[in-house]
């Protein structure tokens, strides 16, 4: 940003315009087989990580609610694929594997990517020291500012006038960073949703709000918060693009949020990406009993039998990038977490898991001392 | 910019204006440094606090917020997150309750949740306090809910000394302030004086003695310390001599300065003009019954506003906020006890 634009104005004036419609593009067709496996791995990873979470409870070494993000994990993988390492993100509660799978195409052990270890990852699972945040803070309410991952509160939709702000503060320095922001369609109705989107269309910032339509927000169904027909609507109160995505479908996912952060990045702000899947357990494992009950059990039916890893593979045997019997080795999909076994996924995927969960285990709790430190940053 | 400035300037400065140069001086000596809020820019702020910002520092630096608190607070997080300072105002200090969840809950606690990772340079200021017949969304004076609220530093000038050199302060701490002007004082020309040409700060967490005194110590901050003087004005007619304590930033509290007072006058009347309930005249009180409950030869009294909200009209107003003569009669009794 060279010019300071003059009184009145938006701080910042878009950086260039694009040609082709947003919503028209389907980068997915670009990406090489080598890249489509490697989605279909991490779609593998994500699935196993819950899996296992939900086995490593019942066998009591875990304490803690789990928000699963299981029958969801498309939307973690599609969005976070083709964002660059100097790229924020700011997931929420049942978003657990984007901490680990953010910049992490063919690059899951490099420590110096943009994104967690898995072994932070399982140390805040954990409760344990090794924890980015030290386990200050429960489940999925982690982040690191080197790693470019904002820290979520309980108080959804909260994180995006942070992330808001963040990409403000990027642009200022010259950079062209976006920010994904995840939310479920529950919090679209939280005002600050409005205030800071409204911010970030006032200042065409490069902020990409994912609204992860899993239609139910804990026991209310999508039709209680929202009053259009698709949460994406939302968007036409802000001039901005509002995107629907198939959300078990990994490349559509990928296609849509590529189209609004491909906007973002030229200069032209800020979109709103729906992406429509369906919630697999209760809102967290405490509330999986009564999720039977106050949901009927044919839309839960329905609403789990188009999962996402077999629709990816489906997509690679079409592509061609899969056959025969390499397409049929791992079959994890349609299992929940007392039916998979590790056998039903790859050997690196379960060993990634096993070493997370082994320096988990292994890490130290906190000092109890430290429930009363970094209250302020001391400067004497 | 006057290249002259041989003799020093003894140009008397109100609180508004030793406010503004804060602001335009950090804002200069900061490149990384924004200042937000509805009506900021353009016009300059409601109370012209901000005016010539926006010429000097253009409209990247200097923003004209949406009518939003929720994300002036929340986006001034996310650019503190990435390395900026940011002043946010509140056009009332009142409005900062549409503010609430981001303040409380995610800028507050963002330094504790990342176990020191991250620390919010972040300057929450704006006009506060009754006496104008502002009515009750105009008047108030809501900072017990920010003492409340662990993470962040609470400020309340006087002066305009103090107004400078602690909001300067607060913009160079490093942690989330929420800063308290007392727009009553903005323009009073009775409490104008000369400030230093130099840079200067006055450091967060420590108290001043406005006047030495040896019967009985008043401890107050924000507008109230002006009641309290007048209040030892009167009383020094009747033969009683008041300490005035102004302690200028809450959190931190520095305690013994008032304690050290205590020693001398055995006797304290804590004076402020927020609500009684679980006012921060309360957790002074509360203090000085734990630490230091054998310097005192009687009760510790308090006089706040009654538990009511500020009316509109001027006898209504006055009835429910601390009045001189009210001071004068609790101090008297505790002087006599």
């Amino acid at each position: 940003m060279s010019v300071i634009p003059t009184t009145g104005t938006a701080a910042f004036e878009p950086l260039a315009e694009t040609a082709e419609s947003i919503s028209d593009s389907r980068p997915s067709q670009l990406l090489t087989k080598e890249d489509c496996l490697e989605i279909f791995n991490q779609l593998y990873l994500a699935r196993y990580f819950d899996i296992r979470l939900i086995k490593e409870k019942k066998r009591g070494r875990l304490r803690g609610t789990l928000y699963s993000s299981h029958n969801q994990e498309a939307i973690l993988v599609g969005a976070l694929f083709g964002l660059k390492s100097t790229d924020w993100i700011s997931p929420i509660h049942r978003d657990m594997p984007a901490f680990f799978l953010k910049d992490s195409k063919f690059q899951w052990d490099d420590p110096t990517r943009s994104g967690m270890s898995i072994e932070e990852v399982c140390a805040q699972v954990w409760g344990k020291v090794g924890s980015p945040g030290r386990a200050r803070d429960n489940w999925s309410h982690i982040g690191s500012k080197s790693k470019r991952i904002i820290h979520s509160t309980s108080m959804l939709a909260g994180t995006i006038p942070v992330a808001a702000g963040v990409v403000y503060a990027d642009r200022m320095n010259g950079g062209d960073a976006v920010v994904l922001t995840f939310n479920g369609e529950g919090s679209t109705a939280q005002g600050i949703f409005h205030e800071a989107v409204n911010f970030a269309a006032v200042h065409k910032l490069p902020v990409v709000t994912i609204v992860e339509n899993n239609q139910w927000a804990y026991g209310t169904p999508v039709h209680l918060g929202c009053p259009t027909p698709d949460v994406a609507d939302r968007a036409h109160g802000y001039g901005i693009p509002g995107l629907v995505a198939d959300g078990q479908d990994v490349f559509d996912v990928y296609d849509k949020v590529m189209a609004a952060v491909e906007h973002a990045r030229s200069g032209k702000g800020p979109s709103i990406v729906e992406c429509k899947t369906f919630r697999a357990y209760g809102h967290g494992d405490h509330d999986d009993d009564r999720a039977m009950k106050y949901r009927p059990s044919d839309q839960i039916e329905a609403g789990r039998t188009r999962d996402p890893i077999a629709i990816c593979r489906q997509s690679l045997i079409e592509r061609g990038f899969l056959s025969g019997a390499e397409a049929e080795q791992y079959i994890a999909e349609r299992k929940s977490a007392s039916e998979a076994t590790n056998d039903d996924f790859p050997p690196a995927v379960v060993d990634y898991l096993n070493r997370g969960i082994e320096f988990a285990l292994n890490s130290p709790l906190p000092d109890a001392e430290e429930g009363a430190m970094w209250v302020f940053k001391e400067n004497a | 910019m006057a290249a002259v400035a041989a003799e020093p300037t003894l140009v008397k400065k109100n609180y508004l204006t030793a406010l503004r140069e804060a602001l335009i001086e950090e804002m200069r000596r900061n490149d990384q440094m924004i200042c937000q809020g509805e009506d900021i820019g353009m016009l300059g702020g409601a109370f012209g606090v901000t005016e010539g910002l926006l010429e000097e520092f253009g409209s990247t630096r200097v923003i004209d917020a949406p009518i939003a608190e929720a994300a002036i607070i929340g986006t001034a997080v996310g650019m503190a997150l990435n390395g900026k300072t940011v002043m946010a105002e509140m056009q009332f200090i009142d409005f900062i309750s549409c503010g609430f969840d981001q303040i409380v809950n995610m800028m507050a606690t963002y330094h504790y949740r990342t176990a020191g990772e991250v620390n919010l340079p972040v300057v929450v200021r704006g006009p506060a306090g009754g006496y104008g017949g502002g009515a009750l969304y105009h008047s108030q004076m809501n900072e017990a809910w920010f003492c409340h609220s662990p993470g962040l530093r609470v400020v309340v000038p006087s002066t305009p000394y103090d107004a400078k050199g602690l909001l300067k302060a607060a913009l160079r701490d490093g942690n989330p302030c929420i800063f308290f002007e007392i727009k009553e004082l903005y323009r009073k020309n009775e409490i104008a004086e000369v400030l230093p040409d130099e840079d200067y700060i006055v450091p967060l967490g420590q108290a001043v003695v406005r006047k030495e005194g040896t019967d009985i110590t008043f401890v107050s901050y924000g507008q109230s310390v002006y009641h309290c003087m007048s209040a030892a004005a009167e009383l020094e007619k009747l033969g009683v001599s008041a300490e005035v304590i102004d302690i200028r930033t809450l959190v931190p509290l520095d305690e013994e300065t008032i304690y050290k007072s205590l020693a001398k006058t055995n006797r304290v009347v804590v004076v402020n003009e927020a609500p009684m309930t679980c006012g921060f005249a309360g957790e002074i009180v509360a203090r000085i019954a734990n630490n230091a409950f054998n310097l005192l030869d009687a009760p510790p009294a308090r006089v706040t506003r009654l538990d009511t909200p500020v009316p509109w009209v001027k006898p209504l107003e006055l009835h429910v906020l601390p009045s001189v003569e009210k001071i004068v009669r609790v101090a008297l009794q505790t002087a006599k006890y």
